[in-house]
């Protein structure tokens, strides 16, 4: 890769550099062969920024890079590649097809798929090595970078890890290609971190540790620009469900939708919860006062003279989507208009709505009419009389709900996407 | 997510289960006195929040409720009286710069922040919130992805509480 080489001029070995070069290009040529590469790369490209800038992202995007920009950029191992790494791992047995000799590589495979939690890193094709083209250390953080491009092969050179790439670049009838993010399984640390400075060691580790024996490690290949350690894989699995918790809460909290940042988010989230827990609080106040005097209305629960749509005054938002909709509702309103029939008057005409709304919310299911029935004959002891059956209509109440319950539990895929 | 999906009717049957007879005890109990009223917020308070605490088992933040709660009551209980699991929080709720509250402290942080300290400020809010939901201080949500987790199932179980607290209210 010329657009490396005067990166490269400032690394002080250049024996070492050049020889690595000559690998990269050799590489580089045999990805570009392999553009479908890309695709699957795409996965892990998602992030990849071919500036100058340097943006480094997976191995994947290390083959975009390899693709499209050539070596100049250059790619930092990353052990993060989660996704795609199976499948380049099959096409890396592709490759090994190529004349790759596929003895090393199924073992790289092999490594790959005793991995567990770590996607292999599919050393193949992802021709990430060609991340070594690290002349570009914007990564790094300019100079340092580049020094610690050779710094980085020879460390990996060191690394017994490192054997699995070597390994890997015997296949390719190329050297110590360490750049390519191994994680494995506990000490990855020291390959491949662009940030790690440098064993010190030379190139010359590149013959022997070619003929180590592949360890019994995971290897990841490392995104563009990312660090291949365990610990920095981790923390990116973590951070993935941590995205995916916030997505979900942006559901639930109203009004996020336009929200990007995670820190609006989660001031959302907070006012949201201060709102709803300020709405508890003066609830609860409301209902002291008025409770020794409290009919209990839920029995308006259950009787309903009829159904205006005013759900204004609930802070539903999060619920309405999800059960708004939904034709059991609807079946549920002639019950309700049966209940309401049978002539109680429940003085406060004002339309269940929310206690409807609320019922009915969390009723996703259809209530069978057997159900109705018991409507009829407990709610109705009319507002002016105390719940008897306290008991009793709750035990109806709670055979209601798991009616609905069960039903629901069905039908909670159709209504709830979470 | 699931779980919770599932959960949002037996959630409301519970909770209204638990509440009514509650609250009409208290009813009964208590005789209309200037004193008990005090006393009778606090008691409807308590059996508001336990009822939430008991109907949304197998979470984190209804575990460390309920055991807020029945330790409140032990302290309290010759008094008869218990604060709302969220008294604490009360010197809090102010110093968060909340868009809604302008007289709220903002956080140290200024919005118009660089990319540094946008984490920090990720940082403060996910300590914020840790205060607002029970237990969020406690080991069991150590992990923030967990604490997100508890996050929905709190938020989505206080919506239902207010729709079940209103229309209690509703017709009264």
């Amino acid at each position: 890769m010329n657009r490396a080489l005067p990166e490269m001029l400032q690394c002080s070995d250049m024996t070492v550099l050049q020889r690595q070069r000559a690998r990269l290009k050799w590489q580089t040529e045999q990805l570009r062969q392999q553009n479908y590469f890309c695709e699957l790369s795409g996965v892990f490209t998602s992030q990849t920024g071919f500036q100058q800038g340097g943006l480094m992202n997976g191995a994947g995007g290390g083959d975009s890079v390899l693709s499209n920009m050539g070596m100049s950029r250059q790619l930092k191992p990353d052990p993060g590649l989660e996704t795609a790494w199976p499948e380049l791992g099959k096409i890396n047995m592709g490759f090994g097809s190529c004349g790759y000799g596929n003895g090393p590589s199924f073992d790289m495979n092999h490594a790959i798929s005793r991995t567990s939690s770590c996607p292999p890193a599919v050393a193949a094709a992802v021709g990430s090595k060609p991340v070594e083209v690290k002349g570009n250390s914007e990564k790094m953080g300019s100079a340092v970078g580049r020094e610690s491009f050779k710094k980085r092969k020879v460390e990996k050179l060191q690394n017994s890890k490192v054997v699995a790439e070597d390994e890997y670049k015997r296949i390719k009838a190329s050297e110590e290609e360490e750049e390519e993010s191994k994680i494995t399984g506990p000490n990855t640390i020291k390959i491949s971190n662009n940030k790690k400075q440098n064993s010190g060691d030379t190139s010359k580790d590149n013959s022997k540790v070619s003929e180590v024996q592949k360890p019994d490690y995971i290897h990841v290949r490392a995104r563009r620009g990312q660090a291949t350690d365990s610990h920095s894989l981790a923390e990116r699995v973590r951070r993935e469900k941590i995205s995916e918790r916030m997505k979900y809460l942006q559901d639930l909290v109203p009004g996020c939708n336009k929200i990007t940042g995670k820190a609006g988010m989660l001031d959302e989230i907070i006012n949201y919860v201060q709102s709803l827990q300020r709405q508890v609080e003066f609830l609860s106040m409301k209902l002291a006062t008025v409770n020794p005097s409290l009919d209990f209305n839920i029995d308006n629960l259950y009787a309903k003279e009829e159904f205006p749509s005013c759900t204004t005054n609930f802070p539903t938002v999060g619920m309405a989507p999800e059960m708004t909709n939904h034709s059991p509702f609807l079946q549920f309103n002639p019950i309700q208009q049966v209940v309401s029939g049978c002539g109680v008057e429940m003085g406060m005409g004002m339309g269940m709505n929310s206690s409807d709304m609320a019922l009915r919310r969390t009723i996703s299911a259809p209530v069978s009419i057997p159900d109705a029935s018991f409507l009829n004959t407990t709610c109705f002891t009319g507002p002016q009389q105390q719940i008897q059956p306290s008991a009793p209509w709750e035990v109806e109440l709670q055979n209601l709900y798991n009616v609905a319950f069960t039903d629901t539990i069905e039908a909670s895929d159709l209504e709830m996407e979470m | 997510m699931d779980p919770r999906k599932i959960m949002q009717p037996s959630f409301t049957a519970k909770y209204v289960s638990y509440l009514v007879p509650a609250l009409t005890n208290i009813g009964k109990q208590a005789s209309p006195s200037v004193g008990r009223c005090i006393d009778a917020e606090k008691i409807v308070r308590y059996e508001i929040d336990m009822a939430l605490a008991l109907s949304a088992e197998g979470f984190a933040w209804s575990h460390a409720l309920e055991h807020k709660l029945r330790l409140n009551v032990d302290n309290h209980n010759h008094a008869g009286k218990s604060q709302s699991y969220l008294a604490h929080d009360d010197d809090h709720r102010n110093t968060m710069p909340v868009n809604h509250e302008p007289a709220a402290k903002k956080l140290k942080v200024d919005r118009t922040r660089s990319e540094p300290e946008a984490a920090e400020e990720e940082e403060e809010r996910l300590t914020y919130l840790r205060k607002l939901i029970p237990g969020g201080s406690g080991e069991m949500m150590v992990d923030d992805e967990t604490l997100l987790s508890e996050l929905g199932s709190y938020v989505s179980c206080l919506e239902l509480q207010v729709n079940v607290l209103r229309s209690m209210l509703q017709f009264n």
